[in-house]
C-alpha cells in the first residue's frame, strides 16, 4: 500500500485500494482453477457441458449425442449437479465465501458454449445488486470513466468504445483459444511457476493470449487523460509505476526554468467539462514552486504552465495565475505540501478555474478559445526544485472538490434526462467503479455553492439551448407546410412505408375528419388523404404479423411466395429467421414448462394444505420436477426433440458459413438448450424476448422495400439519422451539442409504451 | 436491447455528410415508440389503438382517455366550444380554473364563433356574451383586455376585408392553435408531458441544422427528408400524399 493511487491503464484490478482481501481471494480461486485446468472452485462437473458440446461440434455423432441428452436433461436435476436453481452452475458452490462474487457466478473459463450466458455483456452484467461493486470493477480491463462525467454523451461514446474493444478482446481470445485446441494452449503460461501477474478472473483470459490483437478503438473517440506521458517531460522529471506520481529528480535550474510533464491524452471538449487535481507531496514546508495547469504540446517543457504561449498556469509559491506572461495576476492562495490543487477547464464557456483543498477559487481564465478545439490541451505541471514531487488524480479516485455537484448545479438539466442521458438509460461502468469508495467527506458535508461558480450563467445557458430548441423554426423542413401538418406527413408517410396499413387507415381518417372539422364553409369539399390499397403493404404487415406472433414459418412461407428473391439475396435475414424459428421453438418448450411448474407446484400447495403430503414438501425443486411432470413431460420432450432436431439441421446449413457472427450467433442461442427454462434466467431470457421479434420483423421488411427498389428508410427515420449526426457535429467543439441528444427525445416517453 | 434497422447501403453517399447519415441507426424501435407517442398525445385513438396491435406495443394510455381528449379537440376545431368547456370540466375543472389565460382563450375563441355566425345579422348574441362572460375577466388582465378590444373589432369590419391581424381571429388556424393547447393542458395534468416527442425531435433536428450551418459546418446545401417522393433520393415510389 505504499501508493494507494497506483494506477494501471488496462485494469484496476491490481489496484490494492480495491480491498485486497477479497479480491486475493478471488484472483486465487479463478487462478488456481486455470493453472490446474480443473474447474473445481465452480463446482461444476465438465460433463454438463455436454448438453450442447455436440451442436458446437459438428462431427459430434448426434444421434448418441441427442439421446445422451436426453436422458441427461431429464435426470440432470434430480442427479443433483449442482445446477442452482437458476440454472447457472454452482451458484452456491464455493463454500464459506461471503462475497458472492462474479466468481462463483462464472463458468470455467474454457467453456466456451457457456461463455455467452455470462460474458453476453461483459462490464454491465447485472451482478452488481448481488456482489460487491469492486467484483465488476475487478473483473475486466476497464476504462477511466470519472463519476462527474457520468451520463454524459462523451462518456456514453467512450462506453461503446470500451465495449467494443471488449468484445474485440474476446473474439481474439475465443479464435486462439479454439485454434490452439483449448485448455493445452493456455495451461502453459499458467502453470505455477508463472511470473506473470496474477490478476482478476476476466483478465486471465487476456493475459493468456500471447499478443492481443490491436484493440479495435474507433480513433475518432478521443480517450481521457489518465496518467503523465513518459515522454513528454523534461529529463529532470521521473514518473513512479503508477504513472500519476511525478518527482523532480535532477538538480535545480535558473530562475526562468522549470520542468514540465504533461498527461498521456489531451482533455476532451466533448466532456464540456473536465477536471483532475494535483497533490504536493514535497515533505518540506518550504516555498513550494509548483505549477499546475495545461498546456499544448508545443509549449517547451523546461518551463512553468502559464509562462508561455498556449499555456495556463496556477503556481504554488506565490498564488498567481499565468497566462502566457512572466508575471502572473493575483488569483488565489499560495499552495503546498499536502495540498491538493485542482483545474476545472470548462469547455463550453470558455474558462479555467482552479480549486485547493476541495475550495473552488473562482474563474482564472476566461475567453479561452476551448470551443473550436483547435489547440489540443494536455494537463501539465511544472515543478521547479529538486525535490518537488507530485502525484495527479485523473479520476481515478474521488476528487476533493465536489465536482459532482458542479456538473449538477452548472448543468441541472442533465440530471433530468432534459439534456444528458440520464444514467438510467446510460448504464455507466463509473457505478461501479466509483460507488464503494469511501464517501468523501469533501463533497457530501459541504456542498459549496460558491459565488463564484456562476451558475446563473451556466443554467442559462442551459435553459437557452432548450429554449432555442422549442422555438426553433421549422418550415423550412417541409416548405409549404405547418409543423402540424409536416408532422402527420411523416408519420402517415412512416405508417404506409413500413406497411402498417391499418394503422393508416385510421390515422387518415382521423386526420380528414379533423379537416372538416375546421372547414367553415358548409359547401365546400374538403380533399382527404386517401390510402390507397396497397397490396405491396398488406403483403408486408401480413409477413410481419406472422413474426410477431411467433410463427416463423408462416412468415417464410409468405416471403417466398410473395417476394421470392428476398431471401435469397438476404443471407443475412434469412439467418436470422431461421434463428428465430428455433428460439421460438425452445420459447415454446419454456413456456410449456414454466405452465407444468406452475400447475405443479400449485397442486403442490394444494396437497399441502390437505395435509396429504408426507416428507415430500421438505423435497427440493428437483423432485417436483421428477415426479410431478409425468403427465405432460411427453409434450415437454417431443418439443424438445424437435428443436434439438432442428437446431441440428440449422447447424448442418450454416455450419460452413466463415462469418464470425454467425457462429457466435448460433452458439449463443443453442446454448439456451441447456437451461430446463431458459425464461427464468435472466442473462438469456432477453434471446427469447418477444419484443426481439419485432427486430427480425423490421429487417425482413426492410429487406424486401430494398428489393422493391424503395427506400428502407422513412422520412421521419432520415429526420432522426440527420438530426443525430448534427448533433454529433455540433458536439465535436464542446458546445451546445454537447448537451442535447435524440435519445433523450427518445427517453421522455413512457417506458411503458415501450416492450 | 434495441434493434436496429438496417441502415440504407444502396443509396450512393453524395456527400459525407449523407454517407454518416446512411450509416446512423434509426432503431425502429425508437421510431416506433415516437410513433405510438404522437396518435396517443395528439389525440388520434383509433389509429394509437390499431398501432399497438399492428406493431406489438403496449398502449401508452388507455383509449377512453385518448377518446376524451379527442372529444374535446373536435368540439374545440367544429367551433363547438361550449361543449368543448362543458366536457374540460368534466374531466378535470381545475385545468381551467387553475389556467385564466386558457380560460380566456377559449372564451374569446367561443366570442370569434359568435360573431362569425352573426355575420351582418344579429349581433346581440355575440354583444352579451362579451359583456357577461369576457369583460369581467379583461378587467383583470390587461393582455385580455387588449385581445377582447382585438375581437370586438371583428364586428365592424366584413369578414372579406379584415386587416392581417384581425384576420388570424377567424381564420380556422386559431381554433387548431387552441384546440393544441387545450390538449397541452389536459396532457400536463395527465400525463405531466406537454407534447408529442415527435414535435421535440422535429425542432431539434430544425434547431440543429440551423446552428450547425450558422458554424459553418460542413453541410449539403440542403437536408432532405424524403417526405415527397418528386425532389427525394430516397424516393419510395409512394404517391407524393400532400393532398391540401
Amino acid at each position: 500500500m505504499t501508493n494507494p493511487f497506483q494506477h494501471t491503464s488496462s485494469s484496476f484490478a491490481d489496484n490494492p485500494l480495491f480491498s485486497p482481501a477479497p479480491l486475493g481471494r478471488q484472483r486465487r480461486s479463478s487462478y488456481a482453477s486455470v493453472a490446474s485446468g480443473v474447474p473445481g472452485v465452480f463446482g461444476r462437473p465438465p460433463r454438463s457441458a455436454h448438453p450442447v458440446s455436440h451442436l458446437l461440434n459438428p462431427s459430434a455423432d448426434y444421434d448418441m449425442q441427442a439421446n445422451y441428452y436426453a436422458t441427461y436433461r431429464n435426470s440432470r436435476v434430480a442427479a443433483g449437479l449442482n445446477m442452482g436453481r437458476h440454472g447457472i452452475p454452482g451458484e452456491d458452490s464455493v463454500p464459506g465465501t461471503d462475497w458472492p462474487s462474479r466468481a462463483s457466478n462464472t463458468l470455467p473459463w474454457f467453456s466456451r458454449a457457456f461463455d455467452p450466458y455470462t460474458t453476453n455483456d461483459p462490464l454491465y452484467s447485472n451482478f452488481s445488486d448481488a456482489a460487491p461493486n469492486f467484483a465488476a470493477a475487478a473483473k475486466g480491463p476497464s476504462f477511466l470513466s470519472p463519476s462527474y462525467l457520468r451520463g454524459s454523451v462523451y462518456l456514453q461514446t467512450l462506453d461503446e468504445a470500451h465495449k467494443a474493444r471488449v468484445l474485440a478482446e474476446r473474439e481474439s481470445f475465443a479464435t486462439k483459444v479454439q485454434a490452439g485446441g483449448g485448455m493445452a494452449a493456455v495451461g502453459g503460461p499458467h502453470s505455477p511457476n508463472s511470473k506473470r501477474p496474477s490478476s482478476a478472473h476476466r483478465g486471465v483470459q487476456f493475459e493468456v493470449v500471447e499478443k492481443p490483437s490491436v484493440p479495435k478503438v474507433d480513433p475518432a473517440v478521443h480517450p481521457l487523460p489518465s496518467r503523465w506521458n513518459r515522454e513528454d517531460k523534461d529529463a529532470s522529471l521521473e514518473v513512479m509505476d503508477d504513472g500519476c506520481t511525478v518527482k523532480h529528480t535532477g538538480r535545480s535550474s535558473s530562475d526562468h526554468e522549470a520542468c514540465a510533464i504533461r498527461a498521456d491524452h489531451s482533455m476532451p471538449p466533448l466532456c464540456g467539462v473536465y477536471y483532475f487535481e494535483v497533490t504536493v507531496l514535497n515533505r518540506k514546508r518550504e516555498d513550494t514552486t509548483i505549477g499546475i495547469g495545461f498546456s499544448t504540446r508545443t509549449v517547451s517543457l523546461q518551463r512553468a504552465p502559464g509562462w508561455e504561449p498556449e499555456s495556463w498556469g496556477y503556481h504554488g509559491d506565490d498564488g498567481h495565475c499565468f497566462s502566457a506572461q512572466n508575471v502572473g495576476k493575483p488569483y488565489g492562495p499560495k499552495f503546498g505540501p499536502g495540498d491538493t490543487v485542482g483545474c476545472l477547464v470548462n469547455f463550453r464557456q470558455g474558462h479555467a478555474m482552479f480549486t485547493k483543498n476541495g475550495e473552488l477559487l473562482g474563474v482564472a481564465f476566461r475567453n479561452l478559445d476551448l470551443r473550436e478545439a483547435k489547440v489540443k490541451l494536455y494537463p501539465t505541471v511544472g515543478l521547479k526544485k529538486p525535490g518537488d514531487h507530485v502525484m495527479a488524480n485523473f479520476g481515478q479516485v474521488p476528487f476533493q472538490f465536489d465536482i459532482d455537484g458542479y456538473v449538477k448545479v452548472s448543468f441541472p438539466k442533465c440530471l433530468e434526462g432534459g439534456g444528458f442521458v440520464t444514467s438510467e438509460s446510460c448504464f455507466c461502468p463509473s457505478q461501479l467503479l466509483f460507488t464503494f469508495y469511501p464517501p468523501n467527506p469533501f463533497s457530501h458535508t459541504n456542498p459549496r455553492p460558491s459565488p463564484l461558480l456562476d451558475t446563473d450563467r451556466l443554467q442559462k445557458q442551459q435553459k437557452m439551448i432548450t429554449d432555442n430548441i422549442k422555438q426553433a423554426d421549422t418550415s423550412k423542413l417541409a416548405p409549404g407546410l405547418s409543423e402540424t401538418k409536416m408532422i402527420q406527413f411523416l408519420v402517415l408517410q412512416f405508417l404506409q412505408h413500413d406497411g402498417y396499413v391499418e394503422t393508416a387507415r385510421a390515422f387518415a381518417e382521423e386526420i380528414n375528419a379533423e379537416q372538416v372539422a375546421l372547414n367553415l364553409d358548409p359547401n365546400k369539399s374538403v380533399p382527404g388523404i386517401n390510402i390507397k390499397d396497397d397490396e405491396d403493404a398488406n403483403n408486408r404487415q401480413r409477413i410481419r404479423r406472422a413474426i410477431l406472433d411467433g410463427d416463423i414459418d408462416r412468415a417464410l412461407k409468405l416471403t417466398k411466395r410473395d417476394y421470392p428473391t428476398v431471401l435469397e439475396q438476404n443471407e443475412q435475414v434469412y439467418f436470422r429467421l431461421r434463428c428465430r424459428k428455433f428460439i421460438e421453438m425452445i420459447r415454446r418448450e419454456a413456456e410449456h414448462n414454466s405452465l407444468l411448474e406452475k400447475r405443479n407446484s400449485s397442486r403442490y400447495r394444494h396437497a399441502e394444505d390437505d395435509e396429504d403430503m408426507l416428507e415430500s414438501d421438505t423435497n427440493s425443486w428437483d423432485d417436483h420436477m421428477d415426479t410431478e411432470d409425468g403427465i405432460d413431460s411427453s409434450v415437454v420432450s417431443k418439443l424438445s426433440h424437435e428443436a434439438l432436431a432442428y437446431g441440428i439441421e440449422l447447424r448442418a446449413e450454416f455450419h460452413n458459413d466463415p462469418r464470425n457472427e454467425v457462429s457466435k450467433h448460433l452458439d449463443e442461442i443453442f446454448a439456451l438448450m441447456a437451461y430446463p427454462n431458459p425464461l427464468k434466467v435472466k442473462e438469456v431470457a432477453h434471446l427469447l424476448d418477444a419484443g426481439a421479434r419485432v427486430g427480425v420483423a423490421e429487417e425482413l421488411n426492410s429487406a424486401i422495400l430494398m428489393s422493391l427498389g424503395k427506400s428502407s428508410r422513412a422520412a421521419l427515420e432520415n429526420l432522426y439519422a440527420q438530426t443525430s449526426v448534427l448533433l454529433e457535429d455540433l458536439r465535436q467543439d464542446g458546445g451546445d451539442g454537447a448537451f442535447v441528444t435524440v435519445q433523450s427525445v427518445i427517453d421522455q416517453i413512457p417506458s411503458e409504451a415501450a416492450f | 436491447m434495441r434493434q436496429a434497422s438496417s441502415s440504407s447501403t444502396a443509396t450512393p453517399a453524395k456527400h459525407g455528410f449523407e454517407k454518416r447519415v446512411a450509416d446512423v441507426q434509426s432503431p425502429k424501435s425508437d421510431i416506433n415508440a415516437l410513433i405510438l407517442d404522437y396518435l396517443t398525445m395528439e389525440g388520434y385513438p383509433n389509429a394509437a389503438a390499431k398501432f399497438s396491435k399492428e406493431a406489438n406495443l403496449q398502449p401508452q394510455q388507455c383509449e377512453s382517455t385518448i377518446v376524451a381528449r379527442k372529444r374535446i379537440k373536435t368540439s374545440i376545431l367544429t367551433g363547438d366550444i361550449e361543449s368543448a368547456i362543458r366536457a374540460l370540466n368534466e374531466i378535470d375543472p381545475e385545468i381551467l380554473e387553475k389556467d385564466p389565460p386558457l380560460h380566456f382563450e377559449l372564451l374569446r375563441l367561443q366570442l370569434v364563433e359568435l360573431i362569425r355566425k352573426c355575420n351582418g345579422g344579429d349581433i346581440n348574441p355575440a354583444l352579451e356574451f362579451a359583456t357577461n362572460k369576457l369583460a369581467p375577466r379583461a378587467a383583470t388582465n390587461s393582455e385580455f383586455l387588449k385581445a377582447l378590444e382585438k375581437t370586438m373589432a371583428l364586428l365592424f369590419f366584413p369578414h372579406d376585408a379584415l386587416a392581417p391581424e384581425l384576420k388570424e381571429l377567424i381564420h380556422p388556424d386559431l381554433r387548431q392553435d387552441t384546440a393544441t393547447k387545450v390538449n397541452e393542458a389536459i396532457l400536463l395534468r395527465q400525463a405531466s408531458r406537454r407534447e408529442a416527442a415527435i414535435r421535440e425531435l422535429v425542432k431539434m433536428r430544425a434547431w440543429a441544422e440551423a446552428s450547425a450551418r450558422a458554424k459553418k459546418k460542413d453541410l449539403p446545401d440542403k437536408l432532405e427528408l424524403g417526405l415527397y417522393a418528386e425532389d427525394s433520393e430516397y424516393t419510395d415510389g409512394h404517391e407524393p400524399m400532400i393532398t391540401t
